[in-house]
C-alpha cells in the first residue's frame, strides 16, 4: 500500500485510493450474515416486546384481563417488556448498525464474521433465557437488570466478543480520519460491556448492600441510555442525514465538542433519578448539574442535524431513510431537554414516580432511538440483499403508524403524569383519586400500543419480503415520491 | 470483596485513562486539524457531495 499523508486521505475527491463502487458493495456484502441476524432477530424481539408492552399497558387499566396465571401477573410481563425492547430490540438493531457502519467507516471488509455471528448467538440466547427467567418468577427486581442471574453472563460473553471485534476493525482501518460517527460507536461497544459487568458484579454477584445498590442500579440505567444507546443513535444520524443528503455535517468541530462533552457529562447523570432518596447531598447535586450541562452535548448535536439538513427539508418527502433518521433527531433534542428539565429538583419533586418518566422513557427509547434504527435499517438491509424495499406505501405507513403512536403515547403520560404530580403534592386530594385522574391517559397510551403494534408487524412483513426478496424487482430505490429537480439543486449547493 | 473491588477500581481507572488517551491520541495524530475537510470523509468519487444516495446501488456490482 502507498504511503498517503493525512491531508491527501482528507480530500477524498483528489485521492485516487478512495472507495468506489465495486468496494463498497464488498465492504457492505461482507457484512450480510451478522448484520442481517442481528436484525432479524431484533424486528422478532421487537414483536415479542410491543406484544408484552400491550398486555402490560392494558393491565394497568383493567387488572382482570388475563389475570388466571402466574406468568401473566403485571409484575413478570412489564419487566419482560423492558428487557425485551431494551436487549432483544434496542441493543440488537443498534449492534446491527454498528457493525455495518464500522466495516464502512474503517473501509475495510468485515473480518472474524463468525465471531459476531457467535456473539448473535450468544445475544439471543441470553435475552431468550432472562425472559423466560423473568417470566417464570426470577427477575432481579432491580430496573433493567431483571435478568436472573444466570442468564447475564451468556450476554456479557456477546458483548465482549462485540468490543473485541471493534478493536480488531479499528486497528485494521485504512488510513485517514476517523470519523464523528466511528468515535461514538467505538465508544459505544467498549464502555457497555465495562458498565455491564461492573453493574452485575456489584448487584448481583457480590451484591452492595442498602441504598447504595439504587446508587449503583441509576448509574447503570441512565448509562444505559447515555453510554450505550445515545452513541449508537448519534453515530446513525450522523452518517445517514449527510449521506442521504450530499452535504458534508454543517460544523464538524460542533460535532467533536458533542462527543466528548458527552463522553465528559453523562455518566455524572443517573443520581438525578434519586432527587429526595437518603443520599449524600453532594452525589445528587453532581448529577443535577451536569444533567444540566448535557445542555451542551445535546445542543451541538441539535445546531448541527438542523443546519445540515437546512435547504433540504424537501428531502423529507421521498427519502425513508431520512424521514425516519430525522424525526429520531428532533426527538433526541426534545428527549434530551426533556430530561434536562425532569433533574432540576423543584419540577422533579412534582413528576417523580409519576406517568410523565415512563413518557419519557417511551420518547427516548422510541421516538428517538428506535425511529433511528428504523431509518438506518431502511439504507443497509438493501444493500445487504441485494433487493430494494417492495412497497413504498407500506413504509409509509410504517412510518404514520410509529410517529402517531408514540406520539400520543407520550402526550398521554405526559399530561397524565403532570396531573397525578400535582394531585399527588396536595394533602387534601386521596391518593385513590390521584390514581383515578390517571386512568383515561393510561387508556390512550393503551390504545396507542396498538398502533406501534400494527407498525411493527408492517414492518417485519416488509423485512421478511426482503429477506425472501419477494415483490417485483425494481431499478430504482422504494422512495416515497420522485425527488424534485428542486430538492437536487438545493442538495447540489 | 476485595478482588471485586480492586477489579472495578482498576477498570474504572483504566477505561478513564483510555479515553483520556484516546483524546491525547486524536490530538497528536491530527484528527483534529482541519475539521473542515474530515466532515466529507464520507463522501467519494462515486458518492461525491452533491448527490443524494438513499438509492439502491446498481445492478451490474462484482
Amino acid at each position: 500500500m502507498k504511503s498517503q499523508s493525512l491531508i491527501s486521505s482528507f480530500h477524498p475527491a483528489n485521492e485516487p485510493d478512495t472507495l468506489d463502487s465495486a468496494e463498497r458493495a464488498q465492504i457492505d456484502a461482507s457484512t450480510r450474515g451478522p448484520v442481517l441476524l442481528f436484525f432479524g432477530s431484533a424486528i422478532f424481539w421487537l414483536l415479542i416486546g410491543s406484544l408484552l408492552g400491550l398486555i402490560s399497558a392494558w393491565k394497568m387499566t383493567h387488572p382482570s384481563f388475563l389475570d388466571g396465571s402466574a406468568w401473566l401477573t403485571f409484575g413478570r410481563l412489564r419487566p419482560a417488556h423492558l428487557n425485551a425492547v431494551i436487549y432483544g430490540w434496542a441493543s440488537a438493531a443498534g449492534i446491527g448498525v454498528g457493525i455495518w457502519l464500522m466495516a464502512r467507516l474503517c473501509r475495510v471488509v468485515l473480518m472474524h464474521s463468525k465471531l459476531l455471528i457467535s456473539a448473535a448467538i450468544f445475544w439471543n440466547l441470553g435475552v431468550l433465557v432472562g425472559i423466560l427467567g423473568i417470566l417464570a418468577g426470577d427477575s432481579r427486581s432491580i430496573e433493567w437488570l431483571e435478568f436472573p442471574g444466570y442468564a447475564t453472563p451468556i450476554l456479557f460473553i456477546s458483548y465482549a466478543f462485540i468490543g473485541i471485534w471493534t478493536i480488531i476493525m479499528f486497528r485494521f482501518r485504512k488510513p485517514g480520519h476517523v470519523y464523528v460517527s466511528q468515535w461514538y460507536l467505538f465508544a459505544a461497544f467498549l464502555w457497555f460491556p465495562w458498565l455491564y459487568a461492573t453493574a452485575n458484579i456489584l448487584l448481583i454477584w457480590q451484591p452492595v448492600q442498602g441504598s447504595a445498590q439504587a446508587a449503583i442500579n441509576w448509574w447503570f440505567a441512565h448509562n444505559v441510555l447515555g453510554l450505550w444507546f445515545t452513541p449508537i443513535g448519534l453515530a446513525s444520524a450522523y452518517y445517514m442525514i449527510p449521506k442521504v443528503i450530499g452535504r458534508p455535517i454543517h460544523s464538524y468541530y460542533l460535532s467533536i465538542l458533542g462527543f466528548w462533552s458527552l463522553a465528559l457529562f453523562y455518566s455524572w447523570n443517573g443520581m438525578h433519578h434519586l432527587i429526595g432518596g437518603p443520599f449524600p447531598a453532594w452525589m445528587v447535586s453532581a448529577s443535577v448539574v451536569a444533567s444540566v450541562m448535557m445542555f451542551i452535548p445535546v445542543v451541538t448535536v441539535a445546531i448541527n442535524h438542523h443546519m445540515t439538513m437546512r435547504g433540504n427539508f424537501g428531502a423529507l418527502k421521498w427519502s425513508p431513510t431520512l424521514r425516519f433518521t430525522v424525526f429520531g433527531a428532533m426527538t433526541y433534542t426534545l428527549v434530551s431537554l426533556q430530561g434536562t428539565s425532569m433533574a432540576i429538583p423543584s419540577w422533579n419533586t412534582f413528576i417523580h414516580f409519576t406517568d410523565h418518566t415512563i413518557g419519557h422513557a417511551h420518547l427516548g427509547l422510541y421516538g428517538f432511538f428506535s425511529m433511528m434504527m428504523f431509518g438506518a435499517m431502511y439504507y443497509i438491509v438493501p444493500r445487504l440483499v441485494g433487493w430494494e424495499w417492495p412497497s413504498a406505501t407500506m413504509i409509509r405507513w410504517h412510518f404514520w403508524l410509529a410517529a402517531i403512536g408514540i406520539s400520543i403515547m407520550v402526550i398521554a403520560l405526559t399530561l397524565g403524569g403532570i396531573l397525578q404530580g400535582f394531585a399527588f403534592y396536595d394533602p387534601a386530594v386521596s391518593f385513590r383519586t390521584s390514581l383515578d385522574l390517571a386512568t383515561p391517559f393510561r387508556i390512550v397510551r393503551g390504545l396507542s400500543g396498538f398502533l406501534l403494534l400494527a407498525a411493527h408487524i408492517v414492518f417485519a412483513i416488509l423485512f421478511t419480503q426482503m429477506l425472501l426478496k419477494l415483490g417485483q424487482p425494481k431499478d430504482g430505490p422504494a422512495l416515497f415520491a420522485k425527488p424534485s429537480e428542486t430538492d437536487k439543486e438545493v442538495a447540489a449547493v | 470483596m476485595t478482588a471485586g473491588f480492586l477489579l472495578l477500581v482498576g477498570g474504572l481507572i483504566f477505561l478513564s485513562g483510555s479515553a483520556l488517551f484516546a483524546f491525547y491520541w486524536a490530538v497528536k495524530d491530527g484528527q483534529l486539524n482541519n475539521l473542515s475537510q474530515a466532515a466529507q470523509t464520507i463522501f467519494d468519487q462515486d458518492e461525491p457531495v452533491g448527490t443524494p444516495t438513499d438509492r439502491f446501488p446498481p445492478k451490474n456490482r462484482s
